[in-house]
């Protein structure tokens, strides 16, 4: 569904992306995990369009689509919940949410009606969220906001979705949550690329992992195989 | 040593060469164009401080230019004095309205601030037409120009002048930047809260700059009424703005070298407007410029094709444009704004930036050797708080309109130890470390240091009394390198005053500073990175910074806000050792932490805070075991909780 091949990017005159290459499958859960500056996120940032990426592929259900713009990227059916949430502190839960489907919404009328099933579907998997509908985002608590940035790229029905650090800053009750609600994502079928510090986590639900160091993968397998790998263990598990 | 004395070289030489202009030309109207040049070379470095170094949109400048140039005229026709003491009153002039329009004007922020200096720009000409009994109105104000000394001053003397003048703002404004006052006017760009928590006052430096750009612009106005002898309030109003913001945008800002090239643009453009092949000759080389780069970044992909053809398609309707245009002098406000347009999309550093990267390639002039780090026993000397509480707070409280945000916390901390602060999100512990900081002032409640009152309210007064801390969204100086961040907050080190700093004798005490910050990088391991820009370091590097950044206060108290948050694995570990070290040298921290991991390996007592109040409190093995705790925060298996995958961590 999503192919990566040798892709370079960087910031100005330093490349962080050095020639990063990866698979993720239809229906597949892939983690992404490395040191900081290892280009995780950068990796992610390049695959949507935020960064341009200078070399390399990004292949998106069969198409090209690498050096498109962020929105174009994202209407083929790509969705970033991006590090940090970035949620629309300003505007309330439910056009947060709208604007997550906005691509395919009808752009004057009726778009509230024709989001609505994947609204109700949403607020299923986040009670709290319906609970806080109309309250602006920037007002919720700091896990609230990662539902929210969650549920906001499912509202685009996404084929492939990029998660960047969902458990950052969280508390470890919190963190719990953003994974049970990954492990439903994937009984779901969701497609996930999910770049996470909690390594072991991150490895328990995922179906393949990619190991990156400074802008490449360096080593690459199931969470079995990586488990038994004497220097993964010593660098990122612990 | 050598980068200096190229640069001093390169000064030198430009200034000797204008210096020889009035022996080798004779032509009056060049030696009037380059009198000019110095003028606005003085007016633009001006402006500089605040649209370049504080970063903000200041559209009053003009008006200063315009206050200076009538203070000064005022000062020789109605109160007849000499040259000195009228240049003194504009200079004065200058300073002292700037001071008091950035008082309230500085409390505001981006467009805001614009808009203050806009409408003080249209003030001040209206005062000026208006005050006919003093300024002669729309009539104008003829002068003559006094004598110097008892001279009467040719046009060469008076450009010689000028000259002198520009070089001394030079000198005296390069040492000023290239002092603590610099990188503080910096620092307070990138994050003025930062700023005011490494008790730099924002607001003073703030004011201080405003004011001495101001006053440039003043002392460049005096110039101006002695150069052209003759004073309308019409030549000061905003299409003039215009230019000098094109000036320094053009030029490059944050550079003496770029004030003086776009003072070269600012004196060259009207010249250019009215004589059409000269105009074409200028649009067409601009034409060129843009074409050429903006077809090597797109083959390069450094710009995306907007940027490249932006400016292409701007310049290139000047081109045909001037073949067309009846009377170019009719469209120059067109004119500046496209290239003004052309500029800011193209060539964002300005023209000495680009210049300053070609240079730097062709000279590769290694950057002068840093000193040896200072003894850390020096900079920061091992301490013994005793045993006692170092902080108390008694019943705290901050409700932000019904939210109770902290509600009626108590808390001692002892000297000396680690004292974690964890609980769910939004249970309170930021705004906790937010008061105590002073960014928030508490609704009720008390709060002591060693004994005496905490400053409430007051990030600045709370730093200067031994309270330093971290920030969980990073806010470092992104535009300074690592060492300057720890520079700029550096306590004790700068002593020499404002005066001595303008003459350059804080030579002596920068040496210091660096030697003294880059003993505290080498205890974060980030010597090696020390000329590398904060923005350009990597996550982790950037988490470790803000610690180095904080102990350069000396601080009594160390407050860490999520010092691990998006962390991986080996960064957790070097920040835990760092934080030991740290703690090693007597400092009472509190740790704000959600990896239970870290918290346990380093506390040596943890308060749990749960909807702004204490549920737990204890040993880290007590509170983990704490029904309530595990019931709030850290879920029902706490041992099987992800870990960062980092448990059991390696002593």
């Amino acid at each position: 569904m999503l192919v990566v091949d040798d892709l370079h990017a960087g910031y100005d005159a330093s490349e962080v992306l050095t020639g990063t290459s990866l698979t993720v499958k239809q229906g597949a859960v892939v983690a992404l995990i490395g040191a900081n500056g290892a280009g995780k996120t950068t990796t992610m940032r390049a695959i949507s369009g935020v960064l341009r990426p200078s070399r390399g592929r990004v292949v998106l259900d069969g198409k090209e689509v690498q050096g498109l713009d962020a929105s174009r990227i994202a209407r083929l059916g790509l969705a970033h919940s991006p590090e940090g949430r970035k949620v629309f502190g300003p505007l309330s839960v439910e056009d947060n949410l709208l604007l997550g489907a906005y691509a395919r919404l009808p752009k004057f009328f009726g778009f509230k009606a024709a989001a609505q099933a994947d609204l109700d579907r949403v607020f299923e998997l986040f009670p709290r969220l319906k609970d806080r509908a109309r309250q602006a985002a920037g007002t919720l608590s700091g896990g609230e906001q990662q539902m929210l940035a969650i549920g906001r790229a499912l509202m685009a029905r996404p084929k492939v979705m990029l998660l960047d650090e969902p458990s950052m800053g969280l508390a470890p009750v919190i963190v719990q949550e953003v994974f049970r609600t990954i492990r439903r994502l994937k009984e779901s079928g969701i497609t996930l690329l999910l770049v996470e510090q909690f390594a072991k986590s991150a490895l328990e639900v995922a179906d393949y992992a990619y190991v990156m160091e400074r802008g490449r993968i360096a080593v690459e397998g199931t969470p079995e195989e990586l488990g038994r790998n004497e220097r993964v263990i010593a660098a990122y598990l612990g | 040593m050598k980068r200096v004395l190229l640069l001093r070289g390169a000064e030198l030489v430009v200034f000797a060469l204008l210096a020889t202009v009035p022996l080798v030309v004779v032509n009056p109207y060049a030696l009037g164009l380059l009198t000019l040049l110095a003028i606005y070379g003085i007016l633009l470095i001006g402006l500089d401080v605040t649209v370049g170094y504080l970063g903000q949109v200041n559209l009053a400048h003009v008006a200063f230019l315009g206050l200076g140039a009538y203070a000064a005229g005022l000062a020789v026709t109605k109160f007849g004095l000499g040259m000195v003491p009228a240049l003194a009153a504009a200079l004065a002039v200058g300073l002292l309205l700037g001071a008091l329009l950035a008082l309230p004007a500085l409390r505001l922020e981006g467009p805001q601030f614009a808009l203050a200096t806009l409408s003080f720009a249209a003030l001040s000409t209206t005062a000026l037409n208006e005050l006919e009994g003093i300024t002669g109105g729309a009539q104008g104000l003829s002068l003559v120009r006094p004598p110097l000394f008892g001279h009467a001053l040719t046009p060469a003397l008076f450009y010689w002048l000028c000259m002198v003048l520009l070089a001394l703002v030079w000198m005296v404004m390069r040492n000023l930047l290239s002092s603590q006052w610099g990188r503080a006017f910096e620092a307070l760009r990138d994050s003025p809260i930062a700023t005011d928590a490494m008790g730099v006052g924002t607001y003073y430096h703030k004011v201080a700059a405003f004011s001495l750009g101001s006053g440039l612009g003043g002392l460049a106005g005096g110039l101006y009424a002695f150069n052209f002898q003759y004073l309308q309030p019409q030549s000061f109003v905003y299409d003039l703005m215009i230019i000098l913001l094109l000036g320094v945008v053009l030029g490059g800002r944050k550079s003496l070298w770029g004030a003086f090239m776009g003072a070269t643009v600012v004196v060259l453009l009207p010249n250019l407007l009215s004589n059409r092949l000269l105009f074409q000759i200028f649009s067409g080389a601009g034409f060129a410029l843009a074409l050429v780069a903006g077809l090597r970044g797109l083959v390069k992909k450094t710009t995306r094709p907007f940027q490249a053809f932006a400016p292409v398609v701007a310049m290139g309707i000047l081109v045909v444009g001037g073949f067309f245009v009846e009377n170019t002098e009719d469209w120059r406000k067109g004119i500046f704004a496209l290239m003004l347009f052309s500029v800011v999309v193209g060539l964002p550093e300005g023209l000495m930036g680009f210049l300053a990267l070609f240079l730097a390639k062709l000279f590769r002039v290694p950057p002068a050797p840093l000193p040896a780090p200072s003894d850390l026993d020096a900079v920061l000397p091992p301490r013994d708080q005793g045993d006692g509480p170092l902080l108390i707070l008694d019943d705290l409280k901050r409700y932000f309109g019904g939210v109770k945000a902290v509600d009626g916390l108590s808390m001692k901390v002892r000297a000396g130890t680690i004292h974690g602060l964890i609980g769910p999100n939004g249970s309170g512990k930021s705004t906790v470390v937010n008061v105590i900081s002073g960014l928030y002032t508490p609704t009720s409640g008390r709060m002591s240091l060693r004994g005496a009152a905490l400053p409430e309210g007051s990030l600045n007064r709370v730093a200067r009394a031994g309270v330093a801390r971290t920030f969980q969204n990073l806010q470092l100086f992104s535009e300074l390198t690592a060492l300057e961040n720890v520079m700029v907050a550096l306590k004790g080190v700068y002593k020499v005053p404002l005066p001595l700093v303008l003459l350059g004798f804080s030579r002596i005490e920068e040496r210091r500073a660096r030697a003294d910050a880059l003993a505290l990088l080498d205890l974060i391991g980030l010597k090696d990175q020390a000329r590398a820009k904060a923005k350009d370091l990597t996550y982790g590097a950037q988490r470790f910074l803000e610690i180095a950044r904080a102990l350069a206060r000396k601080p009594d108290l160390l407050i860490l806000d999520e010092p691990a948050a998006g962390l991986a694995h080996p960064d957790v570990v070097q920040q835990i050792e760092i934080i030991k070290r740290v703690n090693a040298r007597g400092i009472t921290i509190i740790l704000i932490e959600h990896h239970m991991d870290v918290v346990s390996e380093l506390c040596d007592r943890v308060t749990v805070l749960d909807g702004g109040k204490v549920i737990a409190e204890g040993a880290p093995d007590e509170v983990k075991r704490h029904p309530k705790v595990i019931e709030a925060y850290l879920g029902q298996a706490s041992g099987s909780a992800p870990s960062n995958g980092a448990e059991p961590l390696p002593a």
